[in-house]
């Protein structure tokens, strides 16, 4: 019963909690989600946010504790096969069996997601070749780089030609070059018309890919909106300073009269200038009138990163 | 078939070719399990030659026929650790989550992750029987009873594997799997693997009477050393396909248990 005009992703108040009595925890505390149809949706937050585990439950290998989610049309839990026929799932840590080649992987895959047997081989060779594997084909899997086993990973999830794509930490690890590669594919994905949601912890990936952006922090949905509003919403850029230890209670109160403080990295302080850039002078003029030296000073333009801060009161990866 | 029939018939055979070639490209895996049994049917026959003259021992040419059926029994519990491992490993690197989040039959993949238990439980059988047939040891069943052996070796696979997948799909660690191998080698010897029932006494005789490995071990050694009966060779096979069948629906229950509450 899958529906053209739904959005294929949606849930509404997705719980899910682990363990029972004093020692329950709440990984996913009534998440609520509409991706809708050739969106990159990018879920962000820390590790232990929630993200890993709503993907599970959208893509049925967890059943939610409490609400509800449909994907591609079809409810997660009682119509949970014609989910996974219609989506591809590409998750943490490309879980790749060592013994196997990559052709064989792909063949298998091809199987479990019943592809006519005639058209298997072909299948695998093309996706080989998309994602820049044909040579190493035929060599086990053991021997590939990290970059190489996301792009065969992405390969495998592509076999059936998923309208609907689940990528959960698909770049965490890689060096830029592989990260960049793979962001090139993703992208070329989702101009052919699929729908992304893909996890991240790096603010970069999602600024680069997604149309759309949720902030989740303890299981709960902090912010979500498209990247450039986000940042637009924390407004005043943010100016950072270092100073001598025995100087850092007096500089914050200074600095308290340009805006709001912001969370740093520690032995950093952060302002929001209100009045923006032109303010910096009179931030140094202030600081220096108490007889406060700045070692050092950074102004920084709003990014996904205030976003996030501004969310939840930390920064993510430690980015000062 | 209906298409699900035989989509599921496919899956079993990628699944099941999986699990094979693991064991054929991990030889350091299978070769202990192959080199065991043989060193303690060596040990007993040289040690125990003898004991075939006790009473109550059964007819026997030589200790040999007699050990033949433990050390294959043997043989395939360990492989079948062996497989329940690789379970184990599957599901702690997530290659698991990448079979379960297919539209793939819960079935298949259960089976296909024990099929390269089950052919090689087959290939032990005949590997010990050809490796002593030199040695001097004789089947009186001949070669129906020797194909009810393998056939018997294979269910015996399918058995503990099952029982063990359970435990690797309850606990997610391959160690946890691998440290009940000691509980199974107790369990072997609590039974009439190495010693006829009729020969023991106290409390070793009742465990060895209610541990149904004699009752296995007992199918496998009436075919090596009486004449083909009926009895021996459904002892032989239904048994180890019974308990197939009760670890196979254990297994299933318990990764449906595991998707509601991992």
């Amino acid at each position: 019963m899958s529906s053209t005009t739904q959005s294929p992703i949606i849930a509404r108040d997705l719980v899910r909690t682990f363990g029972s009595g004093e020692d329950e925890v709440r990984a996913v505390d009534g998440v609520n989600l509409e991706v809708t149809a050739g969106e990159v949706f990018g879920f962000l937050g820390p590790n232990g946010a929630g993200k890993s585990t709503t993907v599970r439950i959208l893509t049925t290998l967890l059943k939610p504790s409490g609400g509800s989610a449909s994907v591609a049309g079809f409810d997660i839990v009682t119509q949970a096969d014609a989910v996974r026929r219609s989506i591809g799932v590409a998750l943490q840590d490309a879980a790749i069996d060592p013994l196997m080649t990559g052709t064989e992987l792909l063949r298998l895959q091809a199987v479990l997601y019943g592809i006519p047997r005639n058209s298997q081989a072909e299948r695998a060779g093309e996706l080989l070749e998309r994602v820049g594997l044909s040579a190493a084909g035929d060599r086990r899997v053991g021997t590939y780089s990290g970059g190489m086993r996301r792009r065969l990973d992405l390969a495998l999830a592509l076999i059936h030609e998923p309208t609907v794509l689940f990528l959960d930490e698909p770049t965490t690890g890689l060096d830029p070059m592989s990260r960049m590669s793979l962001w090139e594919e993703i992208r070329r994905l989702n101009n052919d018309g699929t729908t992304v949601l893909l996890t991240t912890q790096y603010l970069e990936e999602a600024d680069q890919l997604a149309d759309r952006v949720a902030i989740i922090d303890n299981g709960k949905i902090v912010k979500e909106g498209r990247p450039e509003a986000l940042k637009t919403d924390v407004g005043a850029p943010t100016l950072l300073i270092s100073v001598a230890d025995h100087h850092v209670e007096s500089a914050r109160e200074v600095l308290a009269q340009f805006g709001e403080a912001r969370p740093t990295a520690e032995g950093t302080l952060g302002v929001g200038l209100t009045q923006g850039a032109s303010d910096v002078s009179n931030v140094v003029r202030a600081l220096d009138a108490q007889g406060i030296a700045v070692e050092h000073l950074e102004l920084r333009a709003p990014s996904l990163d205030d976003v996030f801060a501004e969310a939840t009161g930390h920064r993510l990866e430690g980015a000062s | 078939m209906s298409t699900i029939a035989l989509r599921r018939r496919d899956q079993i055979g990628a699944l099941s070719s999986r699990s094979i070639l693991s064991l054929v490209r991990q030889p350091s895996l299978v070769v202990p399990s192959l080199i065991f049994p043989l060193f303690f049917v060596a040990l007993g026959t040289s040690a125990f030659a003898r004991a075939i003259n006790i009473p109550g021992f059964p007819e026997v040419d030589s200790f040999l026929d007699f050990a033949l059926a433990g050390s294959v029994v043997q043989g395939v519990l360990f492989g079948s650790v062996t497989s329940a491992t690789a379970l184990a490993t599957d599901i702690e690197t997530g290659f698991f989550d990448r079979l379960l989040v297919a539209p793939s039959s819960r079935t298949a993949i259960l089976v296909g992750r024990l099929a390269g238990a089950m052919v090689y439980g087959l290939a032990q059988t005949l590997f010990f029987t050809l490796v002593l047939f030199p040695f001097g040891l004789s089947i009186q069943s001949g070669v129906i009873g020797l194909i009810a052996m393998m056939i018997g070796g294979l269910f015996t696979a399918l058995a503990v594997g099952a029982l063990m997948s359970a435990m690797a799909i309850k606990t997610g660690s391959s160690e946890a799997v691998q440290g009940s191998f000691p509980l199974i080698f107790i369990l072997l010897f609590f039974s009439s693997a190495f010693f006829p029932r009729q020969t023991m006494d106290g409390v070793y005789r009742r465990i060895a009477d209610i541990n149904p490995l004699s009752y296995l071990v007992e199918g496998f050694r009436s075919l090596t050393i009486d004449q083909l009966t009926l009895t021996a060779v459904l002892q032989t096979i239904l048994i180890p396909a019974a308990i197939s069948i009760i670890g196979i629906g254990i297994s299933l229950r318990t990764l449906r248990n595991r998707l509601a509450a991992s």
